[in-house]
């Protein structure tokens, strides 16, 4: 044995300090495991609902196209380092337009490894946590308790139901090491990530937001477009570039279309290539959004207009949607 | 003859609804888990707690490679290491915002009065535990997976670098800590 073995069989004894006691030893694992089977069972059921609807039941239309658009967002937005993508993105801008970015199975494989790597890119502060749903009996009350001139399909007559769900507001305190160490792990270039952004607040305030469902499987969603305020010395070409990268897209294309992008107007949406396609349209009088199912569940649109973000979808095609849209008022 | 399902099929099965599978899985991966946290943050409740949540991301997982057709296989026990790592650390950092101080990986002591020798024990723990915490993560992480018995492959997985550098990086690393313990003893 050499030299450096022995000084590292060292370390190993030193180290060995740091092993539990017998004291310290967890508890049993079959206790510790049923502490945690009720918290499997909520996402268990959600991811399962999904999978069935999206990708297992191929012959079996889904009841609504909204809910895979919901469950994307979700998705999305559930890992950490897209999430702190948006963040960053939500930092710069109130929504003008949307945008949307194919992105490959593989990406989205590599990102939810980084997401599920612990790692943060800073500490998130919920101050009022949004999503809490109520049911409402009409769309005057809904007026009454988010401020918005709600708007509704015409076309369809009285919606079956319509919710209101909370906003909230909350801040993301920035550890730029950890930020560029997500965006290493994710394939992009850390650097733009500057030092100086380190422990810098970008301040989110989502608004309320009102649901309307119709019996056919259509949902209108509307919400006032986000506040936030981002720190000074922000980039936002180079948050736009980091956001690229971090979605697949290599580092010269990625500058390039940074450049192009008017990031303080413009929701950029990761679709991934294997649920969903996306066209540019003109919907409600406006350049909108829209998706389409690849497995034939239905589309979605989504479009801004004087301030309000919309999001329409059902089973339908995109065109029939548009025609709809067209009887909003 | 016995036969171990490989934990990537175990993934696999948990993706499909099977429970059992995620039970073998935490069954099988519970203790290190938990014996890499416990080295990390110094503290039996607050390692559990972490444990649990390391294992929900795995259950996570399962789903998020059946949903996006990933079949990318890999060591799931290397990539429990990782998460436990990163999340022991977040865990240390949120301490540290908590209380102000500027002590990482040692944790909360009571007042109870101790023999001399557990006392002397203890201190040594603790300059154990602010030696690594001076060292870059890496290098802790490294440390300990290895001083837990894990082989260079494993350790080279769960540390993402070069299974051919983990020799000379663990070299890099046992130096830095004794360079940094002898300092803490010499404070």
């Amino acid at each position: 044995m050499n030299q450096r073995e022995n000084e590292l069989d060292d370390v190993m004894e030193q180290l060995s300090i740091l092993e539990p006691t017998a004291a310290e030893s967890p508890r049993p694992a079959g206790p510790a495991l049923a502490d945690l089977k009720p918290q499997l069972q909520p996402r268990h059921n959600l991811i399962n609902t999904f999978l069935r609807s999206l990708i297992m039941s191929q012959n079996r239309r889904m009841a609504t196209a909204v809910a895979t658009l919901v469950i994307l967002f979700t998705i999305a937005f559930s890992f950490p380092a897209v999430r702190a993508a948006a963040n960053e993105f939500l930092g710069l801008f109130r929504v003008q337009k949307f945008a949307a970015i194919s992105i490959s199975p593989d990406q989205i494989a590599i990102l939810e490894e980084v997401a599920n790597s612990g790692l943060t890119p800073g500490e998130l502060v919920i101050v009022n946590e949004p999503g809490r749903t109520q049911d409402v009996d009409s769309l005057e009350e809904t007026q009454a308790i988010t401020g918005l001139s709600v708007r509704s399909l015409s076309a369809l007559g009285e919606p079956s139901a319509i919710r209101v769900m909370d906003g909230g507001d909350g801040r993301l305190i920035i550890d730029a090491a950890q930020a560029q160490e997500l965006l290493r792990l994710a394939g992009a270039d850390p650097r733009l990530i500057p030092d100086s952004l380190d422990g810098a607040s970008v301040d989110v305030n989502v608004f309320a937001s009102v649901e309307q469902e119709w019996l056919d499987g259509t949902f209108l969603i509307q919400t006032e477009s986000p506040i936030v305020n981002y720190p000074e010395g922000l980039d936002p070409i180079a948050m736009g570039e980091a956001l690229l990268q971090l979605l697949g897209m290599n580092p010269t294309e990625a500058s390039r279309l940074a450049r192009s992008i008017d990031w303080t107007g413009t929701l950029l949406l990761p679709v991934p290539q294997n649920v969903a396609t996306f066209s540019e349209v003109t919907v409600d009088g406006v350049s909108g959004l829209a998706l389409t199912s690849v497995e034939g569940y239905g589309s979605a649109l989504m479009w801004q207009k004087e301030g309000v973000v919309y999001i329409l979808s059902g089973p339908s095609q995109t065109a029939e949607l548009i025609e709809l849209a067209s009887s909003i008022e | 003859m016995v036969s171990t399902v490989s934990d990537n099929h175990l993934i696999e099965r948990i993706s499909e609804g099977d429970m059992t599978s995620f039970d073998t899985l935490f069954y099988r991966h519970y203790d290190r888990v938990y014996g890499l946290l416990f080295r990390l943050v110094g503290n039996r409740v607050e390692a559990e707690d972490i444990t649990q949540e390391v294992f929900l991301k795995l259950y996570h997982h399962a789903f998020a490679k059946k949903l996006f057709g990933s079949n990318r296989e890999h060591n799931i026990g290397a990539w429990l290491y990782r998460v436990a790592t990163n999340m022991g650390y977040n865990a240390i950092r949120g301490r540290k915002r908590r209380w102000m101080r500027n002590v990482w990986l040692v944790p909360d002591t009571d007042d109870t009065p101790r023999p001399d020798m557990e006392l002397e024990r203890m201190e040594t723990k603790t300059a154990v535990r602010q030696a690594l915490a001076r060292l870059p993560k890496r290098q802790t992480q490294l440390l300990l997976l290895r001083q837990m018995g894990l082989s260079y492959a494993e350790c080279a997985e769960a540390c993402d670098v070069a299974p051919g550098s983990v020799g000379t990086l663990l070299a890099r690393a046992g130096e830095a800590f004794r360079k940094a313990y002898q300092e803490e003893v010499n404070k």
